[in-house]
């Protein structure tokens, strides 16, 4: 298991017969993801639009985007893992009991019409949102459905894809990667990158009350994280970059008023399927961008004694 | 101002072999003549050759970013860069972040790469990853061969249409040049199928072969005036059988400049992967009768390595065959991608003839000025072993030992036994520098001579150990600037890169912008990289015919 067979969002827009949505939401989270790049657009392989698609949506309860769906799967809260599993079973021929099926919320009937409609479409691409990564089983889950996916193409083509957030989370994904190897979950605490999501992601060095001092930028965990990571950022010196007021600038020893992103500063953001997009300001700020302030930082930075001391060794080998 | 002084000095493209002279720099970071005063390296015992090219190589970009994501087991195990006054933190590996991939190829002696499949519509990343690679200078290859809207005058046969599609490609991703990867295959894998022969129409299309692709896209190439030939990763790679496919489109490319990629993987004989032998004599005497034609190995190394390429139906294929993890990247419009992790196996049959192959071909071709060192980094090999790979050229007792511990069943599959050249100093330079350097149109690279870049390495011969000679510079110079010294790094300057504009019709912007909107996500304003983004750029503006 592992991998990811994705594609970029035009190769949907232009191919994509049969489209699942998984645990998201997007008529109300990404609302222009229907009219832009999925169900609505016609092609010179689907002209008809609309028509020329199918679009299939498993959520745990109908959203307004169950609407939009040709059909609407409701599965049980905490099942997706089992449901996938299964899928990958079926699309195998293996054999799997009624009573596995209905475990699900599912039954045989709709199921093998599902098992059909991914086997014999031309291009089939599922998106999945938090509802299936960020619930019971998490990772576990994206990566089954991401196993699916890849299986799948023993009969067809077919491609996964996460709906990413706000705020550039896939170009901070992908700068992390090319400077560290690693696209979150990352310490410097020894002088090198080293990865571990669950003890070095920033939730858990903030419960565990491991830092010292926080730095936040384009992100208001304030708002969203858990209340013990939430009383260590009060309990520190925590900095944060923000063109608002946010819950995280209200708890914040420092707040820094910045350009907004796309606005006011210029850059690059990278979309959910990691195409590095210019961002062109339209309007003049009177405050700084993140990087000039982040730029200015590190130059005060570099006028205090080097962290390493003279004659340590400069290379080593990791070895956890 | 630096004299370097007493050490031999090995310049091919000067034809200076083993002489033993002085070489100056000046302020500006170039050779000249003379100098007076200044720093005086004494090189007495040493060897001096010019810095090393990687001709095909893949260090940044959307590809080797996706291999970053799904390889932190091998982060975890692999050296690790700790950041210090003149140095970044970072982690060497099988897929290196950006800045060790800088230190890497200095620390052995390169001071220039070429990154060989750029998909244009992530060019802005490829070019933001280039910016951190510290040292080395660098170019990058727009991937065109799948291109649907240069197909699509390639069928209905507008080849003046498809030229200036290419220029405009070119340009928007502010490359350096054209890299074909599986002509037709890749547009086909788009429906799940591939283009293995090259006189069949290419899925989704009327009469538009591989082999039609391959002719007028190397025409293109040649009309365009670009400085690098179309560089070519030819159908059929990796199967069995396959020098046939290889065969049939070099002789699609007769009468045309061409850079054949990696033919390693594209020189195999047998029907199935239990009869798969090498066919590396029969391409190599393709190429050594047909001198215009370079090539580089994209030679394996036995270990662990993650493959990468735009070649999607491959990819599948290995995913298959080994069960390991698969990414998989289709690009709209434009090419796919493609990663796999691998090992390569000593043991294994298949392996042992890549094994074989690779070598067999740097050792067949008879001009080191035609077939250049590579492992098509990171499918073949990382790039920081090509050391094993010099010593394997330069000794062959050392390659009878390495022989023993393959499986029987290889005899008679493979030439290598047989072959008894000896690479020397000259043509190791030529192979991994000066060759390199004028395939690719670099005229201040690869050379020693007066008015070229001051990129220099010095090496200290030891006789127990070749591999260890070249991977352990004792010094390495880049535009005049000493950046190893001792085996430290000393400095990390930024390098440039290498950009061509070419010729290309007054209302190419015109007639792309209906075709562009017709299948590209993304604004048509946004989507050529802006050339302030590129600081230091060396921009070459290409005539018209």
């Amino acid at each position: 298991m592992g991998g990811k067979v994705t594609c970029t969002l035009g190769e949907v827009k232009q191919r994509a017969d049969f489209i699942v949505y998984w645990g998201g939401n997007p008529a109300e989270c990404h609302p222009r993801h229907f009219t832009k790049y999925t169900i609505m657009q016609k092609s010179r392989f689907l002209p008809r639009g609309r028509k020329d698609r199918t679009m299939v949506l498993v959520d745990i309860r109908e959203t307004k985007s169950a609407k939009a769906a040709d059909t609407f799967l409701q599965v049980k809260p905490g099942k997706d893992f089992e449901l996938i599993t299964i899928l990958r079973a079926m699309i195998k021929d293996q054999r799997v009991t009624d009573a596995q099926i209905e475990d699900t919320g599912m039954t045989r009937e709709v199921l093998d019409k599902l098992v059909d409609q991914m086997k014999n479409c031309k291009f089939g691409c599922m998106f999945f949102g938090m509802g299936l990564s960020m619930t019971r089983g998490k990772h576990m889950n994206s990566a089954a459905l991401l196993t699916l996916a890849a299986e799948l193409n023993a009969f067809t083509k077919f491609v996964a894809m996460p709906m990413r957030g706000h705020g550039n989370v896939t170009g901070a994904d992908v700068i992390m990667r090319w400077q560290t190897g690693y696209p979150f979950g990352i310490t410097f605490n020894r002088g090198y990158p080293r990865y571990n999501p669950g003890e070095f992601s920033t939730v858990d060095v903030l419960v565990r009350g491991d830092c010292d001092a926080a730095f936040i930028i384009g992100a208001d965990p304030g708002a969203t994280m858990p209340q013990p990571a939430i009383d260590h950022l009060k309990r520190i010196p925590t900095i944060c970059l923000d063109p608002h007021i946010t819950h995280t600038s209200k708890l914040a020893r420092v707040h820094i008023t910045t350009a907004p992103q796309g606005i006011a500063a210029p850059g690059t953001a990278y979309r959910m399927d990691e195409l590095p997009l210019p961002l062109k300001p339209a309007l003049k700020s009177p405050y700084p961008t993140d990087e000039e302030v982040v730029r200015r930082i590190n130059e005060e930075l570099q006028k205090k004694p080097f962290w390493m001391p003279e004659g340590a060794p400069l290379t080593m080998t990791a070895h956890g | 101002m630096i004299r370097i002084t007493g050490g031999k000095v090995y310049d091919p493209a000067n034809g200076i072999d083993g002489e033993v002279k002085d070489i100056c720099i000046d302020d500006n970071g170039r050779i000249v003549e003379s100098i007076d005063g200044g720093r005086t390296i004494d090189a007495t015992g040493m060897i001096v050759f010019p810095g090393g090219v990687d001709v095909h190589t893949h260090v940044a970009g959307g590809a080797i970013n996706f291999a970053r994501a799904m390889t932190p087991e091998d982060h975890r195990r692999t050296q690790a860069f700790i950041r210090t006054k003149t140095r970044r933190s970072g982690l060497g590996g099988m897929a290196p972040t950006t800045f060790a991939t800088g230190y890497l190829y200095a620390g052995m002696g390169f001071t220039t790469v070429n990154e060989a499949a750029v998909p244009v519509l992530s060019a802005r990343h490829t070019h933001e990853e280039l910016a951190d690679i510290p040292i080395v200078d660098k170019a990058s290859l727009t991937l065109m061969a799948n291109n649907e809207i240069m197909l699509d005058q390639m069928q209905a046969g507008e080849y003046e249409r498809a030229k200036n599609v290419v220029a405009w490609y070119i340009w928007a991703a502010k490359s350096y040049g054209v890299k074909a990867v599986n002509p037709g295959g890749v547009a086909a894998w788009k429906w799940g199928e591939d283009a293995k022969q090259l006189t069949s129409p290419i899925e989704g299309y009327s009469n538009l072969t591989p082999g039609k692709i391959v002719t007028q896209l190397a025409q293109i190439c040649d009309d365009l005036k670009l400085p690098h030939p179309m560089h070519l990763h030819c159908n059929n790679l990796g199967a069995p059988g396959n020098v046939s496919t290889t065969i049939d489109t070099l002789k699609h490319l007769e009468g045309h400049r061409a850079h054949i990629a990696h033919s390693q993987y594209h020189a195999y004989g047998g029907d199935d992967w239990d009869s798969i032998c090498s066919q590396t004599g029969q391409l190599a005497e393709y190429f050594n009768t047909h001198p215009h034609i370079t090539t580089d190995a994209g030679a394996v190394l036995f270990g662990d390595t993650v493959t990468i390429t735009a070649d999607g139906p491959w990819q599948h294929l290995l995913y298959k065959l080994t069960g390991r993890k698969w990414g998989n990247l289709d690009v709209e419009n434009e090419t796919g991608c493609g990663i796999v992790p691998y090992t390569y196996r000593p043991s294994n049959l298949v392996n042992a003839v890549q094994w074989a192959s690779g070598l067999e071909l740097l050792l067949l071709i008879k001009n080191p000025w035609q077939v250049f060192l590579s492992t098509d980094h990171p499918n073949g090999g990382c790039f920081w072993r090509y050391p094993e790979i010099i010593k394997l050229l330069m000794c062959a007792d050392f390659r009878k030992e390495c022989l023993e511990q393959l499986p029987d069943k290889i005899k008679g599959k493979i030439l290598l036994p047989e072959i008894d050249r000896e690479y020397t100093l000259y043509e190791i330079a030529t192979s991994m520098s000066a060759g390199p350097a004028k395939a690719l149109g670099l005229t201040k690279k690869g050379s020693l001579g007066v008015g070229c870049d001051a990129d220099v390495v010095i090496y200290e011969e030891d006789p127990t150990d070749i591999a260890r000679t070249f991977a352990h510079p004792r010094y390495v110079l880049k535009a005049g600037e000493v950046v190893i010294e001792e085996g430290d790094i000393r400095e990390a300057p930024d390098g440039q890169e290498f950009l061509v504009k070419p010729h290309m019709a007054a209302d190419t912007d015109e007639f792309m912008q209906p075709r562009f909107e017709d299948c590209y996500t993304m604004q048509f304003e946004n989507y050529p990289v802006e050339l302030e983004r590129i600081e230091r750029k060396d921009l070459q503006e290409l005539p018209a015919e």
